[in-house]
């Protein structure tokens, strides 16, 4: 078998499903990380991403003869991979979010920037590289409630299309992009908070 | 066109979805509005940041203690194949008949109602089936094919909705 035929998603199942150790291997190798930092990404806690990863290849295992090959692979395991965590953390308390309303942007009754809007973006460009900085957005994702959250980690962070998320999460596109809009414009307010009062420390 | 409005359409603005004439009355807009720029410039700044965030490592150990278990689970599939057919088998059975239960008992989410008045109307079979437990009859047997279609509305949930009311 050469391991580039199990890059193709129905060989892949089809070996599967006979019981190959290489096509389990492949599986594994493929999916893993990007199983792990979703489930973190919506769990926010090391064990029960852990758990929720595991839960994961095993609901992948019990139904990988019902995928019907109608959407991507990556697709299919990463909706197995949401479902999977929302059903743990509907088990656990509210976890602490912010309120995005109050990083929404605030205009004058005639439609105008309530206050003077600064511009960032090439300050930015070169700190691209700066650790700081993705420990810092992802410290505001995590503030995030779900609701956005999974949306912006599928479609921001991830890539993938808005028909995409949609799909994965069962929404409907508009209602994609309009979670996806709001938590980037929290982001948004939330960064130019952290760039000005940086410049000043 | 103010600002309000720019900022709401933002999104559409530079994935490019948005038709030409309210492009170029948002593009007018901005040409005047210094803080719109800058809205625009910083917006598209942290979209494009944020996709160079790396999703949480797995860190070593958790990567070794998965990767046994997804062997070991791997390793049982062809033996345990007969026996996931039986449990998908029953889930969707199971589902389905608790799908029908809620009907009966108009427990149905908004949404699964909409779904099956539609579906009533357009497929034959379950058509005639659905109209039987409209008179309040006990489904006794769900013919396979009535099992399949109704199984695929709980399928176009959205995960974390409920389908009905306990």
């Amino acid at each position: 078998m050469h391991a580039e035929r199990l890059l193709d998603d129905n060989i892949l199942l089809e070996e599967l499903r006979k019981g190959s150790s290489e096509a389990v291997e492949a599986l594994f190798e493929r999916f893993h990380g990007k199983i792990y930092g979703l489930a973190m990404s919506i769990l926010k806690n090391e064990s029960d991403a852990e758990e929720a990863a595991q839960d994961v290849f095993l609901t992948v295992f019990q139904k990988a003869h019902t995928f019907k090959g109608n959407s991507a692979l990556y697709s299919w395991i990463y909706r197995i991979c949401v479902n999977a965590c929302l059903m743990r953390l509907r088990g656990k308390r509210r976890q602490e979010t912010v309120s995005i309303e109050e990083f929404m942007p605030v205009f004058t009754e005639d439609g105008m920037h309530a206050s003077p809007v600064g511009d960032w973006s090439k300050e930015v460009e070169r700190k691209t590289l700066d650790k700081e900085l993705g420990t810092v957005i992802k410290k505001f994702t995590e503030d995030l409630s779900e609701k956005y959250r999974v949306v912006f980690v599928l479609s921001d962070v991830e890539g993938l299309s808005n028909e995409e998320t949609a799909q994965i999460l069962g929404l409907t596109v508009p209602a994609v992009k309009s979670r996806l809009h709001r938590a980037r414009l929290y982001l948004r307010e939330q960064l130019s908070l952290y760039l000005r009062e940086g410049k000043t420390a | 066109m103010n600002c309000k409005e720019l900022v709401y359409l933002l999104g559409d603005y530079l994935d490019g979805s948005m038709e030409e004439h309210l492009r170029a009355e948002l593009d007018t807009h901005i040409e005047m509005c210094e803080s719109c720029i800058h809205f625009r410039n910083t917006y598209d700044k942290t979209r494009i940041i944020c996709r160079q965030v790396q999703l949480n490592e797995i860190p070593e150990e958790f990567r070794e203690r998965l990767r046994s278990f997804v062997t070991a689970k791997g390793g049982e599939y062809s033996r345990e194949i007969e026996k996931y057919r039986r449990m998908a088998a029953e889930d969707r059975r199971k589902q389905v008949e608790s799908l029908l239960r809620a009907f009966r008992e108009q427990r149905l989410s908004p949404s699964l109602t909409l779904l099956f008045d539609t579906h009533r109307d357009r497929c034959e079979k379950c058509g005639a089936f659905i109209r039987t437990l409209n008179g309040g009859e006990e489904a006794k047997h769900v013919p396979l094919e009535i099992e399949e279609h109704l199984a695929e509305f709980l399928d176009a949930l959205p995960p974390g909705e409920e389908p009905f009311r306990a």
